[in-house]
């Protein structure tokens, strides 16, 4: 069905169903025995499932046979759980029967992404990530057949050559309005072959004290509390004597070290110490931080110009020579946490007094905001002399970091919280003195702490019912804040009848998204028209995408023009 | 002579059952699909070319033989290696969370086996009255309540609505004492105690409460106890004696609860935002940290197998019946 091409293209649908016998019975047979302690019992079991809806449904769907159930796996979230109720109750008109596994997010992550083995059908949401910001992200990483491969993203075997051109020339196009046309086109492609029914962007819900302090900041993807865009807190005032504010989240961090850890919540963090040289205003446009200004010179040069009078947290000044020292320290030592600056930087030369040349590897439209957007400004007097015992720099425990951002640490206590103290020095002081993130692992810990008073912020995505409950407190204000992330079925397009397109289509006019999101979360989030990028970043809209109207009529007739019958027991049957 | 070749047969098997302890920790985790780096891979954190830097960097490109023998390299040399997740040795990730979990375990113990013994010596001696029979279920209701419910009954009772206790932690980032008693040593963590301790202790003092009433039941009719009781001894001297004997089983599972207590109770962790080895260990698990997650699980099993040697040993001196021969 689809061609090997080039050495990336490692899938073969064809011995993809059937794991070799011998291995998949034997691992079965340590997990089973295993599980008997109770250690891997669960996983043990869904492994078993996953093969084994693979190979049955690959045996089945032949022409004029009906169509099999379908295997569906989906992390074991609450919200994910009832998507598959609803969409189970709201398909079987069509009669599609679904067969749905639940399990852990490092299950979904090792079986479906790392090892490729989605059933039919699974689900995924994907956060606010800052870099999810840029286009790039959901149209290549998700859907390029490049990623079409073991621990790529497009697990749902996606691949079609005008998709992968459109996306490749998005990605290199460095005049915006040629990328505007550019990432529309491509999300168009992308929604005409439907390889994922994108269903919603749900708001982010944070929720604070508004007696105790003013001036939060809702950014989109971000919310007002979450450490992925560092204006968030910038102009946070305190209404009372402590000008320290309390949050709490779910996470704590693993490590002071920023060049050791890729993980989201870890090295944006980090990033509050460390600033990067460029970040997102409240509207998600690219500003400079750490820099004055950049300039791209040409396709795969980029000048940058460091802010004047930038002093690090020991109060050394921090200068070009340090600019300079970041980049070729990063390149030296190829940390895997830096791979996108590692796959796009090929040098950095001081050309000015203040400004340091890039010259990229290759023309890369979202450089800007991804790689200056994730890089930071790291004080050479520091970074040289990392112990030479080590087997890397990023295995340096850091303890006292010293960056140039706007707060600097004063403890972190592993599990407990983690505690900053404002920059006044920097270009744009803080307004608060400094703020703690308590490591809270339940939600309803949390609540309390909010309600109570031990915490004057909750940074961690609510849902509507406890929202509804704070938002009875006086004291509290809840704040609802778009997001670009979104909730995703994807189809694995190897197996059919996913690799139908009207079949696909079918799905798409039977999945009533807003009525989902209503009951899922009292509405709260946007309605996907079936692009990956939220209507809410208008630039990379296209008017184009009018999204599917839900009607299981319109999805029967879809599926009668492609060839699909009925059998007596109202089971749909494969085209003959 | 007798006791010292037991004493050194016994330390022969548990020296061998410590080896199979390691070998099996390390093949365990190792068992679980997916490793260290497969996680920030799947939320596309990581590039497919940085991930195989990585796993070659920190050895997982290697065979699980090859592993195994740099483990035990390092092992040798004193050291548990490097956690994958913190990048720090892993004694620095553990010892924190052990000296919490020993902060909340070691009173959660304690009192729990004092309050066993003791209302268990109370019930066993009065076998067969009314409150005998009440006494027995009345145990046993809070044993079977799973402890992460009772936990959350008291936090909204003694933290929401009375306001007593915080909601959780084991001490505030910034506390600044204002009446007097809140200036005593240690105040802070002390109330942040109260209500894990308390769950803790009625979760887990039916066990030792039941077996102590139990052996107390058999110890009573002994003849050693109607002989004491025709010399004509007190009711407080002759329960002190039926103690003394039936304490033996007590203490045998107490082995086993000092070493699970060294894992932490992860239920009682997460209710009360306890940062200790319980949540460490399920973490460890969850980002596949073999190193910690073996150096955890390790530490918890040799502590049970350790303290059940100690405790063999010790008999022959607590219980004159038994002769090392």
């Amino acid at each position: 069905m689809y061609t090997s091409r080039g050495k990336d293209a490692v899938v073969d649908p064809d011995g993809y169903g059937e794991p070799s016998p011998e291995l998949a019975a034997s691992r079965r047979q340590v997990l089973a025995f295993l599980g008997a302690f109770g250690l891997t019992a669960p996983t043990a079991s869904l492994i078993a499932a996953i093969d084994a809806g693979i190979s049955r449904a690959s045996a089945q769907a032949a022409a004029g046979q009906p169509v099999p159930r379908l295997s569906v796996y989906t992390p074991n979230w609450p919200d994910m759980v009832e998507l598959w109720r609803q969409l189970s109750r709201d398909w079987a008109p069509l009669g599609i029967d679904l067969d749905v596994q639940q399990g852990t997010l490092d299950t979904f992550v090792s079986q479906i992404v790392a090892e490729q083995k989605l059933p039919h059908l699974g689900s995924m949401s994907w956060g606010g990530a800052p870099d999810r910001l840029d286009p790039d992200y959901f149209i290549s990483e998700m859907f390029h057949s490049r990623r079409a491969i073991k621990g790529g993203l497009n697990f749902g075997l996606y691949k079609s050559e005008t998709f992968d051109k459109a996306a490749d020339a998005q990605r290199q196009a460095m005049d915006p309005a040629e990328r505007q046309k550019l990432v529309r086109q491509a999300q168009e492609l992308m929604v005409e072959d439907s390889p994922s029914l994108i269903l919603y962007h749900r708001d982010i819900i944070h929720a604070y004290n508004k007696k105790r302090f003013k001036g939060v900041k809702p950014i989109l993807g971000n919310g007002i509390g979450f450490p992925y865009m560092p204006l968030a807190y910038m102009d946070i005032e305190a209404l009372i004597p402590r000008k320290v504010l309390r949050l709490t989240s779910i996470y704590d961090i693993a490590s002071l070290n920023p060049f050791q850890t890729p993980e989201i919540y870890n090295s944006t963090t980090l990033r509050l110490i460390y600033a990067t040289f460029v970040t997102r205003d409240e509207k998600a446009e690219v500003m400079p931080w750490a820099l004055h200004s950049w300039n791209v010179v040409d396709k795969t040069t980029v000048d940058i110009v460091l802010r004047p009078n930038t002093k690090f947290h020991d109060g050394k000044p921090a200068t070009v020579e340090d600019v300079k020292f970041t980049f070729d320290f990063i390149l030296k030592h190829k940390f895997p946490a830096m791979g996108r600056i590692t796959d796009a930087v090929e040098s950095a030369e001081i050309s000015g007094d203040n400004t340091v040349r890039l010259k990229l590897k290759q023309p890369s439209a979202p450089f800007v905001a991804n790689v200056l957007g994730y890089a930071f400004l790291a004080p050479k007097h520091i970074w040289e002399n990392t112990p030479a015992n080590l087997a890397t720099p990023a295995d340096w425990p850091n303890d006292k970091p010293v960056g140039s951002g706007p707060w600097k640490l004063v403890e972190w206590r592993k599990g407990e919280y983690i505690q900053f103290a404002a920059n006044k020095d920097f270009y744009m002081p803080p307004k608060l003195d400094g703020f703690i993130a308590a490591v809270v692992p339940q939600m309803e810990s949390m609540v309390g702490m909010l309600e109570r008073g031990d915490s004057d912020m909750l940074a961690w995505n609510l849902d509507m019912t406890l929202g509804a409950r704070i938002s009875q407190n006086p004291d509290l204000e809840v704040v609802r804040t778009p997001t670009h992330g979104q909730h995703e079925v994807r189809l694995n397009l190897t197996m059919p009848p996913c690799n139908n397109r009207a079949f696909r289509h079918a799905l798409q006019h039977a999945t009533d998204r807003k009525k989902i999101l209503d009951i899922i979360f009292s509405g709260a989030g946007v309605v996907s028209r079936g692009a990956p990028i939220t209507p809410a970043l208008e630039a990379w809209t296209s008017p184009n995408i009018k999204g599917f109207e839900p009607s299981i009529d319109k999805a029967k007739a879809v599926l009668s023009s492609a060839g699909f019958t009925w059998n007596a027991q109202g089971k749909l049957v494969m085209p003959s | 002579m007798g006791f010292l070749s037991y004493a050194g047969r016994r330390a022969a098997h548990t020296a061998v059952t410590l080896i199979l302890l390691l070998v099996f920790m390390f093949v365990l985790f190792r068992l679980i699909p997916g490793d260290p780096t497969t996680l920030l891979l799947g939320t596309g954190e990581l590039t497919l070319e940085a991930q195989q830097r990585l796993r070659a960097q920190w050895g997982l490109d290697q065979s699980m033989l090859e592993q195994f023998v740099a483990y035990c390299r390092n092992l040798l040399s004193g050291e548990l290696g490097l956690s994958f997740y913190y990048r720090r040795p892993v004694t620095e990730v553990i010892a924190p969370m052990l000296v919490n979990t020993l902060i909340l375990m070691v009173p959660v113990v304690v009192f729990a086996i004092g309050a066993g013994i003791a209302i268990g010596t109370w019930l066993g001696w009065r076998r067969g009255e009314r409150v005998e029979e009440l006494g027995a279920v009345l145990v046993l209701i809070p044993r079977a309540l799973p402890v992460f419910w009772t936990g959350i009954v008291f936090l909204s009772l003694f933290a929401y609505k009375l306001q007593w206790f915080p909601i959780g932690g084991i001490r505030e980032a910034f506390f600044y004492p204002e009446a007097w008693y809140q200036f005593l040593p240690y105040y802070d963590v002390l109330r942040h105690l109260v209500l894990p301790i308390a769950t803790g202790v009625l979760a887990s003092m039916a066990d030792p409460l039941m077996i102590m009433r139990t052996s107390l039941i058999e110890v009573r009719d002994e003849e050693f106890m109607v002989l004491a009781r025709a010399r004509g001894l007190t009711t407080r001297s002759l329960q002190r004696l039926a103690r003394r004997s039936a304490f033996l089983p007590v203490l045998t599972y107490s082995a086993i609860m000092v070493g699970f207590a060294f894992g932490g109770q992860v239920l009682l962790e997460v209710v009360f935002t306890w940062p200790g080895m319980g949540r460490l260990m399920v973490n460890s698990v969850t980002q596949r940290d073999y190193p910690v997650a073996q150096a955890a699980f390790f530490l918890m099993a040799a502590v049970v197998v350790m303290l059940n040697l100690l405790v063999d040993l010790l008999y022959g001196w607590l219980d004159p019946r038994i002769r090392h021969e």
